[in-house]
């Protein structure tokens, strides 16, 4: 429901007008790289063990190479999270480093093809699992990297759950094989809610389209009815009658997430950046949690639901 | 810092006082004035009947002596009794003289003729006699003849006043194309753009590339970006006071034109002669509608797109007391999205629409008075539907407004304005209703009322031949009233229920000292208050930004100018020249806090961050008024900064319009009585723009890390661009002439950078990814031909 009237109207002007575009490379910042970090802490059914990625940004130039991923990792720091009654050190794993079995389960876990990835993707995770993370409960990150440190802090709201998913038919012109997915949800009244929302096609990996959070601005209190874009129709180039639909047959599950504010700020303004790139725009800075680096510590109460598209 | 902030205030403080003072004397002056004959009335264009705006009437034998007529065209001056020689000069007009034996009040009404040579061009703004831009107390203040505007280059043939209004110096463009105008370093918002008085609250069509104002149906453009009378207010950098035609009295006629844009009529004539007449003006495009037998053929049938413009007036003259003006503009663009195969659509309609009534009458011979009452109405809208779901987004601004204003003429050396102004403003944010489903959701945004009240008082005061003082104060007070509930204390306020009191103290002053008869220093101060505001999140502003106004939360923003500068007319005014210098000192500006985005808040004022501004800069100007040679070389050395605490720690920073140097050649020459050339060449500095400046992981994909707010500059823009019109019969006295206007917009085909984009290709498996930069030129070389008509 956000609305763009800058993107919409950018098609209709370059109908207008022929564009002619160029290449260029801004001056370089010579104030050297920054830490990033990608955290993710779940409670729930089905929920993914406590992990984050500790990386470094890259230079704004033409081509990127493995070496230069697999060096952007930042390794042995040290990495704990507490949520007040005990603290758990995170354990770093690399990609590398795995047994092959292991190694097959995750690149299958992050839909990469463990055979030819060339990046060595390394990881900080609580291995075993020590935090046993809850809704209700706040975690804070503290990551200690070569003496430079770098803090977070992430709430895990309690989970509101979907009530049920339905698809019907899509709108317009009648096509069996397309379908469109409807939720309903029973939200809380009287408190901020934020949903974040992945879908996987036939037991794939988990994406996200364009737009993947929605906060309950316009339907607090409500049992509302809304639908989820199918994130494998709505980015890249999809045919415009298949925008956001589903393929009737296909199994998919989704992954429906509360999250808290700050975690919603950070996707809504990426997502809003990714989007919003045009004659008129100015730039978006991502609003993140982390103090002393870029990027996200978020945590989610998660659900997850599987079901055959058909109606 | 601290002694100079005192300073400042010490001198604000000094200054009022003065100014009060300054009051009291004149008053004992005009009481102790002494007994002359007046001289009143108005002046006309003698074929159509059209007053004269700023029309110069002065002594033939003492061009110091004078007045200029006011926005109705009308004059009052007194002289010694006896034989006297009275000159009447305007803007492309034989300057006319009128022996006349002064021995009683004489009531006097002047037609003029346009110049000889019907299609050259005469800016002159007066008489080889007359000094009026050396001679005025007034700064920074450019009228452009719709004569030469219609003969400049137009992008797409689209003659466009605003546009031309960005070639003078110290007005910068918003952008390639774009009619969207930055005055001294103040932002879009702080532009008082007046049509017939009324306030237009978004002057731009086509998201801004196209003005609202139809070139046809205009009379007068004034711009003031510096010295900004105590008649005027509400915002902070500059007016752009634009009179529509009255519509001539004494013949039915009318003109129009067709372009590759858009095609324009007006029609205009007497309702009854000499005293009442009226005018219609329309303009439309039709290049989608052209299309839409392709259009039909695709999933889109039904897209469209078009704007409009209406412009209307009529007049009617009781006596020689009392005149009547009804004036409208109304103007939409349209914008609907369709695909019928989806069972989608989507419908953009927004627009201006004024209306102005206006009463002058005379008291007596030196006293003018006129109550305007002023309706207008800008409307934003937005509708989505797709099946069951379907949501509307409104927002707007709707005014009614009643002004009360007098001219005093109580001598020659006196000519005194005030007047009441009060205007109730309500102000629409982006409400959002919508169903989805059975079930019907809205956001809590509410519109926000406002009183805004302005009491003033100004003197154009000569105290002698050499030196002149425009002394003026206005008092404002805007009240944020109910309904209302305060987001900070829950307070509930009911209809029309005083939430919050703001009051500010403006005052004016500019000196004029003659060093020559042709050459003057001049010197003013302008305090300015703005309680109305527009954010944009933009690069430019946009039909969706929502104005909002001042409140409980926000504070209005206040500025100081001081400038000064020196005029000169050279070769008995056939060249003017000045040079200008300006400080700006802009407080409690607004912007959007960092990470903003765009996600229909319910109140959108949560989402601001406050913070200072200053602007200074150096503007040269020579002007060339006569011959077949005729236009000005503009220059601007500027800088203009932000400082806002929430924004990157209170770093201080350039705004994306700041251009260090704005260079301007335009001219206009007549080859021979049926061709007139037209050439403008354009240069400024790069705009500022934040770069990106790293990459990271995130999800998979690569984001940008944006380095310092406007930190880094795009390439210098250049442009030139020419005209030819011909005139296939110029002297033809036939019912049905015509001309034909040949432009070409970007002559060598610069391509100016309108904007950046970047790109990023991430495979993660094959652990590669590109990292690339896009600026995008969107206007290259663009010819385009109109067929202009005009029939009787």
């Amino acid at each position: 429901m956000k609305i763009n009237i800058q993107f919409l109207t950018l098609g209709l002007f370059l109908l207008l007008f022929s564009s002619c575009e160029e290449e260029f490379t801004p001056n370089p910042s010579g104030d050297g790289p920054k830490y990033v970090v990608e955290g993710y802490i779940e409670a729930g059914e089905d929920a993914f063990i406590p992990y984050l990625l500790l990386t470094r940004t890259f230079d704004f130039y033409g081509e990127i190479s493995p070496d230069q991923f697999t060096e952007s990792f930042v390794h042995d720091a040290d990495v704990r999270v507490s949520d007040g009654s005990i603290e758990v050190v995170f354990q770093e794993i690399c990609f590398s480093e795995l047994d092959s079995a292991i190694r097959e389960q995750v690149a299958e876990q992050f839909g990469f093809d463990p055979d030819s990835l060339t990046i060595d993707f390394c990881v900080y995770l609580d291995l075993l699992n020590q935090l046993q993370p809850q809704e209700g409960k706040t975690y804070d990150l503290r990551i200690n990297a070569g003496g430079d440190l770098i803090t977070a802090s992430t709430h895990i709201p309690i989970h509101v759950p979907l009530e049920r998913i339905t698809f019907k038919p899509p709108p317009g012109e009648p096509n069996d094989s397309l379908a469109q997915m409807v939720c309903f949800i029973a939200d809380p009244p009287g408190e901020k809610n934020f949903y974040r929302y992945l879908v996987a096609t036939n037991e794939g990996t988990l994406e996200t389209g364009f737009s993947s959070v929605e906060e309950d601005l316009f339907f607090d209190g409500l049992i509302f009815e809304f639908q989820l874009l199918n994130p494998k129709t709505s980015s890249g180039d999809v045919e415009p009658q298949e925008f956001g639909l589903y393929f009737v047959g296909d199994t998919i599950t989704v992954k429906w997430s509360s999250i808290d504010e700050a975690n919603f700020d950070f996707w809504n303004t990426l997502e809003f950046s990714n989007a919003n790139q045009g004659p008129f725009s100015s730039y978006t800075r991502l609003e993140s949690n982390i103090t002393g680096g870029l990027g996200i510590w978020g945590g989610y109460s998660v659900s997850h639901y599987t079901q055959v598209v058909t109606y | 810092m601290t002694i100079i902030a005192f300073s400042l205030d010490h001198m604000r403080t000094t200054l009022l006082r003065t100014l009060l003072s300054g009051f009291w004397c004149l008053l004992a002056m005009v009481v102790n004035a002494q007994v002359k004959h007046t001289i009143s009335g108005y002046v006309k264009d003698s074929r159509t009947g059209e007053t004269l705006i700023g029309a110069n009437v002065f002594l033939e034998n003492d061009a110091t002596t004078g007045t200029v007529t006011n926005t109705y065209g009308f004059f009052s001056i007194t002289l010694p009794e006896g034989p006297q020689l009275l000159v009447f000069s305007y803007l492309g007009y034989q300057s006319r003289i009128e022996p006349l034996i002064l021995n009683a009040n004489i009531n006097l009404n002047i037609g003029m003729d346009k110049g000889i040579a019907m299609q050259e061009v005469v800016v002159s703004a007066a008489g080889e006699e007359e000094d009026e831009n050396v001679q005025s107390t007034s700064m920074g203040r450019v009228t452009l003849p719709m004569e030469q505007i219609k003969v400049l280059p137009a992008l797409l043939g689209e003659v466009d006043v605003l546009k031309t209004l960005q070639l003078l110096p110290g007005v910068s463009s918003a952008g390639e194309g774009s009619s969207g105008f930055y005055v001294r370093g103040g932002g879009a918002d702080q532009n008082l753009v007046l049509l017939d008085e009324a306030v237009v609250y978004n002057s731009g069509h086509f998201l801004g590339f196209f003005s609202v104002f139809n070139a046809d149906a205009i009379k007068n453009t004034t711009l003031i970006k510096g010295g900004i009378p105590a008649v005027y207010g509400g915002r902070l950098s500059s007016v752009l006071d634009i009179q529509m035609k009255e519509g001539n009295n004494q013949q039915f006629e009318g003109e129009g034109g067709i372009g590759l844009i858009s095609s324009r009529l007006t029609l205009e004539g007497p309702i009854v002669k000499d005293k009442s007449s009226f005018l219609i003006s329309g303009r439309r495009t039709y290049g989608f509608d052209l299309a839409q037998p392709l259009i039909r053929q695709t999933d889109f049938a039904g897209t469209n797109y078009f704007f409009y413009d209406l412009n209307a007036k009529i007049n009617y003259q009781f006596s020689q007391k009392d005149r009547l003006y009804l004036s409208g503009y109304f103007g939409r663009d349209v914008l609907t999205l369709a695909q019928p195969g989806r069972d989608f659509g989507f419908k953009l309609p927004y627009g201006n629409a004024t209306t102005t009534l206006r009463w002058n009458h005379l008291f007596n011979d030196k006293l003018f008075f006129n109550l305007s009452a002023i309706y207008n109405d800008y409307q934003f809208r937005a509708g989505f539907k797709q099946e069951e779901f379907s949501f509307d987004v409104f927002s707007g601004v709707r005014d009614f407004s009643a002004k009360f204003d007098f001219d005093y003429f109580p001598s020659n050396e006196h000519q005194i304005k005030t007047g009441l102004h009060a205007t109730q403003h309500r102000l629409t944010p982006n409400v959002i209703t919508g169903n989805a489903g059975d079930v019907e959701f809205e956001n809590t945004a509410v519109a926000k009322y406002g009183n805004e009240y302005a009491l003033y008082i100004q003197d154009d005061w000569k105290i002698s031949s050499w030196f002149r003082v425009n002394l003026g104060l206005r008092a404002t007070m805007f009240q944020q009233v109910g309904p209302y509930t305060s987001s900070i204390t829950g307070e509930t306020y009911n209809n029309g229920e005083v939430v919050t009191t703001y009051n500010s103290m403006e005052p004016r002053l500019f000196v004029n000292t003659a060093l020559h008869p042709n050459a003057s220093l001049k010197a003013g101060v302008t305090a300015t208050t703005q309680y109305l505001h527009l954010v944009s999140n933009s690069s430019s502003t946009l039909p969706a930004d929502v104005w909002v106004p001042s409140s409980e939360l926000v504070k209005p923003q206040r500025g100081w100018q001081y400038a000064a500068g020196y005029f000169q007319n050279i070769r008995k005014n056939e060249y003017e020249a000045s040079v200008e210098v300006y400080y700006k000192s802009l407080r409690d500006q607004i912007d959007y806090r960092e990470s903003y985005v765009d996600n229909s808040v319910d109140q959108v004022e949560t989402e601001f961050v406050f913070g200072d501004g200053k602007a200074y800069g150096l503007e040269f100007l020579l002007r060339k008024n006569k011959g077949a040679l005729n236009g000005w070389i503009g220059y601007t050395l500027s800088r203009t900064d932000r400082t806002f605490p929430d924004i990157e720690n209170g770093r201080t920073y350039p705004t994306t319009y700041d251009r260090t140097h704005d260079l301007s050649i335009v001219t206009n020459y007549n080859l021979t009585n049926k061709l007139i050339a037209g050439f403008v060449f354009v240069y400024a500095t790069g705009k500022s723009y934040t770069p990106p400046e790293r990459v990271y992981l995130i999800d998979g994909e690569l984001q940008t890390d944006y380095g310092p707010r406007n930190s880094q500059r795009l390439e210098p823009y250049h442009r030139m661009d020419i005209s030819l019109t011909y005139i296939p019969n110029p002297t033809s006295t036939k019912n049905f002439t015509s001309e034909w206007v040949f432009s070409i917009y970007n002559v060598y085909n610069r391509q100016n950078t309108f904007f950046l984009y970047t790109d990023y290709e991430t495979d993660l498996q094959s652990g590669t990814a590109e990292v690339k930069a896009y600026k995008v030129s969107i206007f290259p070389i663009l010819p385009s031909i109109t067929w202009n008509f005009k029939f009787k």
